[in-house]
């Protein structure tokens, strides 16, 4: 008798647990109320990196006289174009999704899903039919969306989402983004690129809080150099539409006027409408769906997977614990293991990270030794016109083992599984400078970073020198 | 050549006194060693800076080094010319190559530094060391 597994939600999560699922030989029944591929493929990770591509494009255009390029004329952009061409390439991973499920025998059926006990999932069309599934394992994978400031509702015109911006339906000539963590540090750049006026307005004390120290200080730099207004330690007190667009009062006194407000706190998970309660199972404080290291939640046969956990908001961890729950559900024993994430941020310059940051490590008490190295010390870097960057490594000072990696700067999230490799394999700061690099590249910086750990770094002038 | 109505520190950036106030730019010395200058990370009127502290960071195309304040005050006027030019420094580093105008607050600080002969005895000793 084959094992009926049913997921509701199918995002990075739920698509790829449907999969592995499908390839254990498992009957697979995903429940999905909008498009497959969820937040990252609709509105998130895809839509504005490709939307990124553009103004990177852009900006290499802007700047080609640097490399001896001539170009005649105005370089300027052509707005439904970028939409057009962001529209593709998300279509065309629609469909890559769709025809994976196909060839793997995955049912896929267009619904808002619900538990109505531990055994059934519901499907409500948006006619009002509905369709009950019977499931002998049920993975949630209903991840999240973007959270409003309380009495702020958005309005999709004045006060945007990431959703909202996401869609580009114009460009405004100044925006006020609430947050400076990921999202709003990304549209930041963006919409800067695309000739907007932008005031960024950050509760913390630095921009991209949940970054070691050293990134966030590089990025707030960076950001200056666009000419992009970073107001840190600030809430918003209160905000109005106006004739003009909005007008924002901040805890600090001061008054923020712009065109546009693009409210990018965080995000809210989505349990809500769930019916958690009818399975048994109840949300946590934030909404979450609580699980162990399983993806197990405490309804044996029902797992939760992705944003909607609570746990870590990336795709490709939502990804692996599909993956998890999957196998699980299917008779593995698989455990998740969180110590090297790594995670891309495409600002401008990119940031990698994976592992501890510098106060994380600090905080849990433990000694390590860091080491820092400049992209401006990078040959390749010179080359590429990509000065701006640095790569930092962190140890165990008496183990000498990698505990993070950090990079800021061209093709950092790219650059940084490198990083996370070293991390997961245990080796030493040591190792990884010994390995040889290839001349000339951007990962001559993790080597070097690795040996400045112990003040060997080569392309690096003496201390007080 | 180094002007000689000016006192010079000796992290490489000089001061050119008006009663209270203090213009305060980088040596010729300094700007040939950071070469071309990429990015000057300004900072906002009225930060207060100490002698002998950072007062503003200077990105070049070699290196990231920070701007030592030779007199303690509160920064007066800053030089936006260098937001789009930086390279103005490298040009004209005693002249339209000026970082910030501070208004001093002990303008007897102005006493310990250097001359242009001394700064200049200062470089070959460097130099030597």
């Amino acid at each position: 008798m084959l094992t009926r597994i049913t997921i509701v939600g199918s995002g990075p999560g739920g698509y790829v647990a449907a999969i592995r699922a499908a390839q254990r030989g498992a009957r697979v029944t995903v429940v999905e109320d909008a498009e497959v591929g969820g937040t990252c493929l609709n509105w998130g990770c895809i839509p504005t990196k490709t939307l990124i591509a553009s103004t990177d494009a852009l900006e290499m255009a802007r700047h080609a006289a640097d490399f001896g390029v001539e170009l005649y004329g105005e370089v300027t952009y052509n707005l439904p174009k970028i939409r057009e061409r962001r529209d593709k390439v998300v279509s065309t991973q629609i469909k890559g999704i769709r025809a994976l499920f196909k060839s793997w025998g995955v049912d896929l059926i267009p619904g808002r899903g619900s538990l109505i006990s531990e055994d059934v999932v519901r499907a409500v069309r948006k006619d009002g039919t509905t369709q009950d599934i019977r499931s002998d394992r049920i993975i949630i994978a209903t991840g999240s969306r973007p959270a409003a400031i309380p009495g702020l509702p958005f309005d999709g015109n004045n006060i945007l989402s990431s959703n909202d911006a996401v869609l580009m339906h114009e460009v405004p000539a100044s925006i006020l983004i609430v947050g400076a963590g990921v999202i709003g540090c990304e549209f930041a750049f963006l919409y800067r690129s695309l000739g907007s006026n932008v005031t960024v307005v950050e509760m913390l004390p630095r921009a991209l809080a949940s970054e070691d120290e050293d990134i966030s200080s590089l990025i707030e730099k960076e950001l200056k150099k666009a000419k992009i207004k970073l107001i840190t330690g600030a809430r918003i007190e209160s905000m109005k539409g106006t004739a003009e667009g909005v007008t924002a009062v901040l805890s600090n006194g001061q008054e923020v006027q712009a065109a546009k407000a693009l409210v990018s706190i965080g995000r809210a998970l989505n349990t809500e409408g769930l019916r958690l309660e009818d399975a048994g199972l109840a949300a946590g404080k934030r909404g979450e769906v609580p699980v162990n290291d399983r993806m197990e939640t405490i309804v044996p046969g029902i797992y939760a997977i992705g944003d909607v956990t609570g746990i870590m908001m990336l795709a490709h961890v939502a990804s692996r614990q599909g993956i998890v729950a999957a196998e699980n559900a299917l008779g593995g024993s698989v455990r998740m293991d969180y110590t090297a994430v790594p995670a891309g941020i495409f600002t401008r310059p990119e940031i990698g990270s994976a592992g501890l940051r510098e106060h994380q490590a600090r905080e849990r008490g433990m000694k390590i030794s860091t080491g820092t190295f400049p992209y401006r010390a990078l040959g390749k870097a010179h080359a590429m016109g990509e000065i701006a960057g640095i790569v930092k490594v962190i140890a165990d000072a008496g183990t000498d083992r990698v505990l993070g990696v950090h990079i800021c700067g061209a093709h950092a999230a790219d650059l940084v599984h490198e990083g996370a490799l070293a991390i997961t394999m245990g080796a030493t700061s040591k190792q990884l400078g010994a390995m040889i690099h290839a001349h000339p590249t951007l990962a001559e910086g993790i080597m070097e970073a690795a040996e400045a750990v112990h003040g060997n770094a080569i392309h690096l002038p003496r201390e007080g020198k | 050549m180094n002007p000689d109505d000016i006192k010079y520190h000796r992290e490489h950036a000089w001061v050119r006194v008006e009663g209270k106030n203090a213009t305060i730019g980088i040596t010729d010395m300094a700007q040939q060693q950071l070469g071309d200058i990429v990015y000057v990370d300004l900072p906002e009127r009225d930060t207060e800076t100490d002698a002998d502290s950072e007062l503003c960071e200077i990105e070049s195309t070699k290196a990231t080094s920070p701007v030592i304040s030779p007199v303690s005050g509160r920064v007066l006027e800053v030089n936006e010319d260098l937001g789009d030019s930086p390279e103005i420094i490298n040009e004209d580093p005693y002249g339209n190559g000026w970082i910030v105008v501070i208004t001093m607050s002990d303008p007897s600080e102005v006493n310990d530094l250097m001359t242009r002969d001394e700064y200049e005895k200062f470089l070959k000793e460097e130099e030597e060391r």
